[in-house]
């Protein structure tokens, strides 16, 4: 480390550490917040109440397993169907737009504009989208199936476009040379190239869209995040807790489902097996070949 | 100058010709290259490393534009100029049927689907380029996990089945064990002498090249210079 290195890091630090004093200020109403937080967790959030787990009293549960009319149940089983449809749409749409973003596929008037589309369909959190297409089709699932496509195809074509940018030059330029066409070498060359990591980057998505279906659900959106917001407005935050551990756990199953998928799709070994320590810290600390939203770098070894 | 060389042979329209090229990146690598490529030519590309051979095989193949001077294409641009690049160029995920039946589909209109097959009547120019090559009963494995050598005869099935006007390999035979250049070469010569194509191979193995070549370029000193043979 040399001494600008050392001069800039020490720099950021103070200035990360001014910046923080700054903006906090009253520091009298933390100590107050502490003790009101013990109060709220004792008295209103634990234990969680598991009557989310039982079957709603209305209406009147016909199913052979009674847990499957508990509010727990449809609201996750609801939040997982959004965020599949929403996956598979925002997959579809994305890919189209992701072959004219990539450079190496498109030429600049067609990769530029893509770009711009992409990244103003990523730049509004999925939660302003999910808002957006309540007021349009009021409260619903609807509402929460477009939020979710929207957000995914930004957000997806990204990611696709990056892998296709990574595609190894010499099958791209020996298909321009012999006069294929653009859709030719997107579909023949491009995708099968970087399929491995496309279809990793589906993967990651859903889950990704599992976890935010708690999130617009918040708005209305449809999903485990509608009761969780009812229960919220009724002050009942002990089913709200109990709510969030579901979704926790739901998160934590499909997390490793999802690993494990990516890691038989990636036979190269360039995805590590789970190990439990990467399931019960989050995948961002856990996992270091997580394909990440800010850089998804995993290849194929070049196969000579 | 070239002309001197080719006494003897009918003079026709050429397949390529260069116009006082100069090739390069930003800055050039070889100039004044004033060449042509005829139908029948086997041409060996000799010259040391890193002095611009492949650079000129990507300029001919219209992949890097020429500093100056200019490229005249006597060839259709789509399935007439068949490109193998010393890494061959091959989609490692797809089977080699697929690989070899990209040759065979710029034969056809740019707007065939993509995601179709090549149509059956078609399908027999794949298939006779591998068995000709031996690879018929690897048609169905992923390229990526055949041997070298194997990749390389997908590469030139692949090449075979299109049957380009002009075929541009880099650095193709240096890399075979011997056995497999003679089945290469022996194919690769068939499918040119029967399209009256032309071919140019960049090669660092001279002896070898110079066995193969009907035409030898050497490139030394920034300029490209036409040897006699034998
Ligand atoms: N894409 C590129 N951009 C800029 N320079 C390049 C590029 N590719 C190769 N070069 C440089 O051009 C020179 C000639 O390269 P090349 O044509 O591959 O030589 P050869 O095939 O004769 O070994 C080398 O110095 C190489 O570093
Ligand atoms: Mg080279």
């Amino acid at each position: 480390m040399n001494r600008r290195t050392v001069i800039v890091g020490l720099g950021l630090a103070a200035l990360t550490v001014h910046l923080f004093f700054d903006l906090v200020g009253d520091w009298g109403r933390v100590s107050g917040g502490v003790s009101n937080l013990g109060v709220f967790v004792r008295e209103s959030l634990w234990p969680p109440n598991w009557s989310v787990l039982k079957a709603q009293s209305y209406p009147v549960c016909e199913a052979r397993f009674e847990f499957t009319c508990s509010v727990a149940w449809l609201g996750v089983i609801e939040t997982l169907k959004i965020a599949f449809v929403a996956t598979m749409l925002g997959f579809v749409v994305a890919l189209p737009i992701s072959v004219m973003a990539a450079g190496n596929l498109s030429p600049t008037y067609l990769a530029v504009p893509s770009r711009i589309l992409l990244a103003g369909m990523r730049s509004l959190p999925s939660i302003i989208w999910a808002v957006l297409f309540v007021i349009i089709f009021s409260i619903g699932t609807l509402a929460g199936i477009f939020a979710m496509t929207f957000y995914t195809v930004g957000y997806l074509g990204k990611l696709q476009f990056e892998s296709m940018e990574g595609v190894k030059n010499a099958p791209l330029e020996s298909a321009k040379a012999m006069g294929m066409s653009r859709m030719e070498t997107a579909w023949l060359v491009a995708i099968p190239e970087s399929a491995n990591q496309l279809l990793s980057h589906v993967l990651f998505m859903f889950e990704y869209n599992v976890r935010h279906g708690t999130v617009i659900g918040l708005v209305g959106a449809g999903g485990v995040g509608l009761y969780i917001n009812t229960y919220l407005k009724l002050g009942q935050y002990d089913k709200v807790v109990a709510l969030l551990i579901v979704v926790f756990l739901v998160v934590l199953v499909i997390d490793f489902i999802s690993m494990a998928l990516r890691s038989a799709v990636n036979e190269e070994g360039d995805v590590e097996r789970p190990t439990w320590s990467s399931i019960f810290l989050p995948a961002s600390i856990s996992s270091v070949q997580h394909p990440t939203p800010m850089g998804a770098t995993q290849g194929l070894p070049e196969s000579e | 100058m070239n002309d001197t060389v080719r006494t003897g042979l009918e003079m026709s329209e050429p397949l390529v010709h260069l116009h006082d090229v100069a090739v390069g990146y930003d800055q050039p690598l070889i100039e004044e290259v004033d060449v042509e490529i005829q139908a029948g030519d086997v041409i060996a590309v000799l010259g040391p490393s890193g002095i611009g051979k492949t650079t000129l095989l990507r300029t001919i193949a219209g992949l890097v534009k020429p500093l100056s001077g200019h490229v005249e294409l006597g060839v259709a641009p789509r399935g007439g100029v068949g490109y193998i690049p010393q890494r061959l160029g091959l989609v490692s995920n797809l089977s080699v049927r697929s690989n070899v039946e990209m040759g065979v589909r710029v034969s056809l209109s740019k707007w065939y689907p993509p995601f179709l097959g090549v149509p059956k009547d078609h399908q027999g120019y794949a298939q006779q380029a591998m068995e000709d090559l031996g690879i018929a009963h690897l048609a169905d494995h992923p390229v990526r996990i055949l041997s070298g050598g194997q990749q390389r005869r997908v590469a030139t099935a692949k090449t075979v089945a299109q049957r380009p006007k002009l075929v541009l390999a880099d650095e193709f035979l240096g890399e075979l064990d011997d056995d497999n250049v003679d089945v290469v070469m022996r194919t690769v010569r068939h499918a040119i002498e029967s399209q009256n194509s032309a071919m140019v191979m960049v090669e660092h193995h001279e002896e070898l090249a110079t066995q193969v070549a009907n035409r030898i370029w050497r490139i030394k000193d920034h300029r490209l210079v036409e040897e006699l043979t034998r």
